[in-house]
């Protein structure tokens, strides 16, 4: 199961990142975040952004362990499937959630 | 023992009673993989036909053929029909076949819960057909938006039969992605480590991952808003608190996935036929299934991309614009592995091949529309036009039916053991290539001049008659393909001449075994050394029928089979299944009935349907096990095993675990719209909060922290001193105490018609108590089997079995109380 887990994890935790930035965009739009200053940005650009990096050091981490000797899989297959989900990830999480970083914060599209 | 004398005695031992009776009690694979399929296309002849009808009705302007009404029901139980009692179906039907023959096995894990689930689907789906035959059938469009759908706007009974007909649908499909789950992972072949594991075996795990998680939303967004128009619970209406928006989220949480859901496993059967027609290899095996990996995920984040017209923010919408575009690469990737394994081999124009050709053409020209509508602003102007219904059709109809279609012609041989005779097929294909382009690339250009979907009429002013005309034509055009094809299978099917063994000359097991296979797959069980097994050792079949694999001589009237270790492939455990029975469809019959009482508000029968299940599940699980030790078993090849129920990781727990998987799915779901209300719905914060209290949160929590504490020591009782008993009481009592817990905050939640707050609350809750009171029958089940002597130190699978259900409770009461408790405390 270890090594199914090891072919999932990356795209799994892309999916709980994603998910959970969304979220937070939810809740910061809520609560009226983009209205605080914070750091010459708003609390709402501070939070997304810093979920974003978290997000991806999480991705280049999950990269870096798997290709550790101590993680590295046993069999060549799963080695070779879990490294390529991995950059998926790590792709996915860059593309998915740059919006963070160039979009207006809660503008609505009507 | 000569190999025919292996074969009159494996099939004494596997086969389903004969005549029509074994319908009823056959648990075997190949029957039950029948059934689906036969199943699933007696409702694409249905759903074609409503089809039909459809575009009788819009094929000329003001037609008068059926009114408004009639037209939604007509709509709305095509797309019905066709995703879930259709393509679900084909796929689960396809997959409970082919995958033990595949996998070099003798059965999926589960034999029982496969025939449990084909009844709940044929039982459903009758529902849903009787809804269509009296005329009150759903109405309000296969996904069902609310307000229309709430009780306000669709007062009948009409939406009803939907949301419990689909749920009760559903049930069929969360079974089959258990059993294929569990199977695929520890039901193969000796020596089928993960990277000799056939392609159509890693896109049907893929999509039971899939159906495992993406189903939950839409059963909680069903249960939801049914109780929403039974009880009066108010989650989809804004003035109490709710939100409509909440049914598109759950609804397209499981609708977007549902899409590859049903495109992953075709991919699978692409990727199964096109090496063995360009007589190569397979391209890029590993990419592949990198893949499908990656577009099974991506697809989870691509739900509110049917949702950008409904005034989400503009950085919500460009989080899923970007998703939606980059789910077109591991797309590409597939295909143009695809299409280097074409190009590497030397392709032969079998039938198969015309229908993956029909496939490539219309499912990039889909994937490309798609690309489109993923772009925000081209959406806002197409959305809800003609032309997303040619886009989506040409995604699932290019992308499913094709590619099924090939697969048909493909495994037919095997199936009956005969070979085709007319030549039917290769016109049946262009009529049906033609009709279908004629049909939605028409309807393309209609939606882009700005005809709405669903309507039922236009005038003639609006120029879109003529185009109409011909989309009208060419479906019937369609149709008579689709017709012919069902002529050719017929024909096939009885009056054709008997084949050979592996007309293809393909590699994979399921050539290995007889044509048609027998009951019991193979007679003894291959070693596997590499992909494509049966390619590089023709010998293999005869020596398989001789005995001289594993499990080669039968035991009394053991069903044997036996599992792998889910990386390696080595043997590990040995499995005996339980027999014909007809306890599966009794326990169907009465789960409907449960689902009936509801629909027909006849809900004095409702706690007794759900007790009937309970006993019957509790006999269902009774019958398994022994009151001795078997010790290691011979399995030959000179290798021993010991059974499966004396192990700690049973195959009843591997189904738990993923069970569990779609449970926290669902409860995940529940959390997410609790959440979502709060921060999104108007008419909060509410009146009242639930007032928080300490001690309940102190107690109910302890006392689950305590019963999933107390399993532990049940285990390492019965491990070291064969006493689990102690352990079992107090891991009882402390479940019980949480049931009780969670019945007193059920009975301080404020009113939950009055606000969504309440309703939410009184659903966790409900959830929450539910799950004590199954793991409360578990260990009271444990105690019993433990005082019969059904366990012992060896005998352990029962009890893992139970503390993971312990250790689920305790994570979700937990969850459940912080819920309910924290809001009061903060506020």
């Amino acid at each position: 199961m270890k090594d199914v887990l090891r072919i999932l994890l990356a795209p799994l935790l892309w999916l709980a990142s994603f998910s959970a930035t969304y979220g937070l965009h939810g809740i910061g739009c809520a609560l009226g975040w983009p209205e605080i200053a914070l750091w010459g940005a708003s609390v709402f650009r501070v939070a997304l952004l810093t979920a974003w990096l978290v997000a991806i050091l999480i991705q280049v981490a999950i990269l870096i362990v798997l290709h550790s000797d101590r993680f590295r899989a046993a069999s060549a297959f799963t080695q070779w499937a879990s490294l390529a989900t991995a950059w998926v990830g790590l792709v996915a999480v860059l593309w998915t959630v740059y919006p963070v970083a160039v979009i207006t914060a809660c503008g609505g599209n009507g | 023992m000569t190999a025919l004398r292996r074969h009159r005695k494996l099939s004494a031992i596997w086969s389903s009673e004969p005549g029509f009776r074994g319908w009823f009690s056959s648990v075997n694979h190949s029957d039950l993989g029948r059934m689906f399929l036969v199943t699933a296309f007696f409702f694409f002849l249905v759903g074609g036909v409503l089809a039909m009808l459809i575009r009788a009705q819009l094929a000329t302007p003001h037609s008068a053929f059926a009114d408004a009404g009639a037209f939604a029901q007509f709509f709305t139980m095509h797309g019905t029909i066709m995703m879930f009692l259709f393509a679900i179906p084909t796929f689960e039907g396809l997959a409970i076949y082919l995958l033990p023959k595949m996998l070099g096995t003798r059965d999926l894990a589960f034999p029982r819960l496969t025939a449990y689930g084909y009844w709940c689907y044929a039982f459903g789906g009758s529902m849903l057909l009787v809804a269509l035959v009296f005329g009150i059938a759903p109405d309000g469009g296969w996904f069902m938006y609310p307000p229309l759908t709430g009780p306000l706007h669709s007062p009948g009974i009409n939406t009803d039969f939907w949301l419990i007909g689909i749920t009760f649908v559903e049930i069929s499909a969360i079974c089959a992605a258990v059993e294929l789950c569990v199977s695929i992972l520890k039901y193969r072949a000796p020596g089928m480590s993960l990277d000799k594991m056939p392609i159509f075996a890693w896109y049907a795990l893929v999509t039971a991952l899939m159906i495992l998680t993406g189903f939950p939303p839409l059963i909680l967004g069903s249960v939801l808003l049914e109780l929403e128009r039974a009880f009066g619970l108010p989650f989809f209406q804004a003035d109490l608190g709710g939100d409509s928006l909440l049914w598109q989220h759950l609804f397209w949480l499981f609708g977007h996935p549902e899409v590859y859901i049903i495109f992953l496993p075709a991919a699978g059967v692409i990727s199964t036929i096109i090496p063995v027609m360009a007589r190569t290899t397979l391209l890029g095996y590993g990419w592949i299934v990198a893949s499908a990996v990656a577009l099974a995920f991506l697809s989870f984040g691509l739900w509110v991309h049917h949702m950008f017209t409904t005034g989400i923010p503009l950085m919500g919408l460009a989080f899923f614009s970007a998703a939606s575009t980059l789910v077109a690469v591991p797309t590409g990737v597939q295909v143009f592995a695809w299409i280097g394994t074409l190009w590497k081999g030397r392709p032969e124009m079998h039938l198969p091949m015309l229908h993956i050709f029909g496939f490539f053409f219309t499912f990039v020209i889909g994937g490309l529309t798609g690309v489109m509508v993923a772009v925000v602003p081209f959406d806002w102007q197409a959305h809800d036009t003609a032309f997303i219904t040619a886009h989506l059709h040409y995604v699932l109809f290019g992308g499913f039916v094709f590619p099924i279609l090939a697969g048909i012609y493909y495994w037919l041989p095997l199936v009956s053991g005969r070979k085709r005779f007319f030549r039917l097929g290769e016109v049946a294909f262009a009529l049906i290539f033609l009709g279908f382009h004629g049909t939605f690339l028409a309807m393309h250009w209609v939606g882009l001049m700005g005809q709405r979907r669903r309507i039922e009429t236009y005038d003639a002013e609006t120029g879109w008659g003529a185009i109409n005309l011909i989309s009208s034509i060419s479906s019937f055009i369609m149709a008579i393909g689709l017709a012919m094809v069902l002529i050719d299978v017929l024909i096939h099917a009885f009056v054709a001449v008997r084949g050979g063994r592996n007309p293809w000359k393909a590699g994979t097991l399921e050539w290995a075994s007889m044509s048609p296979p027998p009951a019991y797959n193979f007679a003894s069980l291959p070693h596997v050394t590499s992909r494509d097994a049966f390619h590089g050792d023709p010998g293999l079949a005869n020596r398989l029928a001789k005995g001289e694999g594993y499990l080669g001589d039968p035991q009394s009237a053991r069903r044997e089979t036996l599992t792998v270790d889910i990386a390696t492939g080595d043997p590990d455990f040995m499995v005996i299944y339980p027999g014909n029975t007809r306890l599966p469809i009794l326990m169907a019959a009465v789960t409907g009935l449960f689902f009936l009482s509801i629909l027909i508000k006849l809900y004095w029968l409702t706690p007794l349907a759900l007790a009937g299940v309970a006993a019957l599940a509790l006999v269902w699980v009774w019958r398994l096990g022994a009151r001795t030790d078997a010790g290691p078993q011979d399995a030959g090849r000179g290798v021993t095993l010991a059974l499966a129920g004396e192990t700690e990781k049973s195959p009843g727990w591997w189904g738990s675990v993923f069970l569990l998987v779609a449970n926290a799915t669902f409860f995940g779901s529940l959390l997410f719209g609790y959440a979502f209300l709060w921060t999104v719905a108007p008419g909060w914060p509410p009146q009242d909060w639930l007032a928080p209290s300490l001690v309940e949160l102190g107690i109910g929590g302890a006392a689950a922290l305590t019963s999933a504490l107390a399993m532990r020591l049940a285990i390492r009782g019965n491990r070291h001193r064969a006493r689990p008993l102690p352990g079992l009481a107090f891991a009882l009592t402390a479940t019980l105490v949480t049931a009780v817990t969670f019945a007193m905050l059920l009975s301080r939640v404020p009113p939950p018609d009055g606000h969504a707050y309440a309703a939410t609350l009184f659903v966790l809750g409900s959830y929450a108590l539910c799950h004590a009171l199954i793991a409360g029958l578990m260990l009271a089940f444990a105690i019993a089997r433990a005082r019969r002597g059904y366990t012992s130190p060896a005998r352990q699978a029962e009890f893992h079995i139970v503390s993971l259900w312990t250790d689920y409770l305790a994570v979700i009461a937990t969850l459940s109380l912080l819920a309910a408790h924290l809001p009061g405390f903060l506020a």
